[in-house]
């Protein structure tokens, strides 16, 4: 499958995203360069690669892989630098804190400069032949980011932010450019939340849903025969249901997306004490796999 | 059982935490609890799930309170409980109409522009509404608990600091600056005002938002109602510091989540408040011993997955008490550590509530007398 250059990896809260997220750059890294970064200043998936950026900016992690941290502050100052070219007035405005309240009043500004950095940073990943992977917000929040490139364009009837409205629209629908990949668990809460988002992205907004990563598979373990006796073993037959029951709601959630006409990656649970680089290898390698099945 | 939390003595509890932890059906289990042990209880949520309305029995979600029915679940006399799902737009536009000096004040504000996105879009508006909607709550008497569920955080304490941003807000010079009266404040512009007020001017233009003369109107509506606003923003203050306030986070073990939760006890602290008690939501149930899986009369195939099954979820056991341990280091002294099990599936009926709440507050239900105690 060709993915778009800008994979934007978002899913209900709890369902591993920060976590897929790594896996993705971590398997695209072995061929291409790759940038992973998130929105929130969490860095989690940069964590889990073992990056600490303690505030700066990006990090380094092997070759071809590095990891950014993005902030809509410095998109907002990198903005107003841009319109207000004497450096002296634009410091000032951005202490002031009335400026502030100016630019919270302004519905927005901040997501929509912050999806235009995207913009930018995808258009440098096309010219490296490389690839950007974000750690995307939880996805009401995603799908508000992804919705305000209209709404502020709509709002600023001409002048420079409607140009950048106009261009980051184009850029979000065009399905070699961007498009959202929607992590979720197998539990049913996440599921109906995955197959509202990609809804909401097909019919809505018009943005490519890559597919859905179906998170914690548990590789089934006991037959048919073997689980009707779950109820006669006490403490281990009810662990025992648990493990079913987790693999039948992957079952009926592989089945739903499908039907939804979505493209479905799982990776395994990993039944390990702790998460770390050797885990996140391991489930690259597997979404590795899977991407060339595609 | 003895019950994980002692509740009696609160007349407020908010609970905070990330998207996805839970905590709409914790405050809805607390609610349902404190309840079952005859207290009168109105509980607000925010984004509930079609499962817990069932698990509710209301049909619809309403801004209004709506009565639950607690026929089922055994309860003690006094018993009352009371839904309602935050409608931010809604509860918004009540405020402005009840506070706005005139009808046409009220217009002006309901038809700005800046105002219709402010009420629909933004986040934070839902956490000003959620504190408007509690002080209307708690100004009826006849309630002794009043649970608060709170919007999805995307800054941790962003529910808990509305008051004070929307006060300093209305009592910022950016009023002033953005056309409010000089006079209405007490202050003056200031020359660097000037110099800010025209650079507003171009960064408008530039931009062709065309927006900066519905900020000022916005800003302008507001001036009236400032000392409305202001006294009530003051009061909801004073009702979380309220010694009777329990600020909850709750929270789950995923090594994820242990950054985002000592984010939230790190917030708290900043503003002065505390987190009283932490939740930590879905966890897996005991481990039985390895030791009995010999005597049971299986097959050695069937024995020998049993093995290997446990010591996958002893794996994960394992990865979740290391994150209890770190999430109780982080809790500040005194405070309650709580966990719910995992259900194993999504509370669907009042009592998968029930034994949530039985868990967390100790209430009675029909369940607690058929199940031995451990």
């Amino acid at each position: 499958m060709a993915l778009p250059r800008l994979i934007f990896i978002t899913g209900k809260g709890g369902t591993g995203k920060s976590t897929v997220a790594a896996a993705m750059a971590h398997a695209l890294a072995r061929r291409n360069p790759v940038v992973l970064a998130d929105l929130d200043q969490r860095s989690s998936a940069a964590r889990m690669l073992g990056a600490d950026l303690n505030g700066r900016g990006s990090a380094q992690i092997g070759k071809r892989l590095e990891v950014r941290a993005l902030s809509p502050r410095a998109e907002l100052e990198s903005f107003i630098e841009r319109i207000v070219p004497l450096r002296m007035v634009s410091r000032r405005m951005l202490k002031s804190r009335t400026f502030g309240y100016v630019t919270a009043a302004l519905p927005g500004l901040e997501a929509f400069l912050m999806l235009d950095r995207l913009r930018i940073l995808a258009g440098e990943a096309a010219r490296s032949g490389g690839y950007l992977v974000i750690d995307a917000p939880a996805t009401g929040t995603a799908l508000e980011l992804l919705s305000v490139a209209g709404g502020l364009g709509r709002l600023a009837p001409s002048g420079l932010l409607h140009r950048l409205a106009l261009e980051l629209e184009k850029f979000l629908t065009d399905p070699e450019s961007f498009g959202v990949m929607i992590a979720l668990s197998p539990e049913e809460a996440a599921l109906r939340e995955a197959l509202e988002t990609s809804a909401v992205l097909d019919t809505r907004l018009g943005i490519r849903r890559i597919g859905a990563i179906l998170n914690g598979v548990a590789g089934q373990l006991f037959s048919r025969a073997e689980a009707e006796a779950a109820s006669t073993l006490g403490k281990h037959g009810e662990l025992m249901a648990r493990r079913i029951e987790r693999g039948a709601l992957a079952e009926r959630a592989r089945r739903r997306l499908s039907g939804a006409g979505i493209n479905v990656i799982e990776l395994p649970m990993l039944f390990r004490t702790s998460l770390g680089g050797q885990e996140i290898f391991e489930l690259s390698q597997a979404l590795e796999a899977a991407l060339a099945r595609q | 059982m003895k019950p994980a939390l002692a509740l009696a003595d609160y007349r407020l509890i908010v609970c905070l935490g990330a998207g996805g932890v839970g905590k709409t059906t914790i405050a809805a289990a607390l609610a349902l609890g404190e309840a079952l042990n005859g207290r009168a209880v109105d509980v607000m949520t925010v984004d509930p799930a079609p499962r817990l309305l069932d698990a509710l029995g209301l049909a619809t979600d309403s801004a209004e309170p709506r009565h639950v029915e607690l026929n089922g679940v055994g309860h003690r006399p006094g018993a009352r409980l009371r839904a309602l799902k935050l409608d931010p737009k809604a509860t918004f536009d009540s405020l402005v109409e009840r506070h706005a000096p005139s009808a046409a004040a009220r217009d002006a504000i309901l038809q700005n522009r800046i105002y219709r996105n402010l009420s629909q879009a933004l986040t934070g508006v839902s956490d000003y509404m959620a504190m408007e909607k509690l002080l209307e709550l708690h100004a009826d008497r006849g309630t002794d608990l009043i649970v608060l569920d709170t919007p999805p955080a995307r800054h941790a304490i962003d529910f808990l600091d509305a008051p004070r941003r929307i006060l300093e807000l209305l009592n910022s010079r950016a009023a002033v600056l953005l056309g409010a009266s000089s006079g209405f404040l007490g202050q003056s512009l200031k020359l660097v005002d000037l110099a800010a007020r025209a650079v507003l001017k171009a960064f408008d233009r530039l931009t062709g938002l065309g927006l900066l003369a519905d900020v000022q109107s916005f800003v302008r509506g507001f001036e009236g109602m400032y000392q409305g606003f202001a006294e009530r923003a003051g009061r909801a203050q004073s009702l979380l510091r309220d010694p009777r306030c329990l600020i909850l986070v709750v929270t789950t073990s995923e090594a994820e989540r242990l950054s985002e939760t000592r984010g939230f006890i790190d917030s708290l602290r900043a503003i002065g408040l505390k987190a009283g008690a932490l939740i930590v939501n879905r966890t897996l149930p005991e481990m039985p011993s390895l030791a009995e899986i010999a005597k049971l009369k299986i097959a050695p195939e069937l024995k020998r997955k049993l093995r290997r099954n446990w010591k996958d979820f002893a794996a994960l056991k394992a990865r979740e008490a290391e994150s209890l341990s770190a999430l109780r280091a982080m809790m500040p002294r005194h405070a309650a550590l709580a966990v719910v099990p995992d259900l194993g599936h999504e509370p669907a009926r009042l009592a998968d509530l029930a034994s949530i709440a039985r868990r967390l507050c100790g209430a009675e239900s029909e369940d607690a007398a058929a199940t031995p105690p451990k």
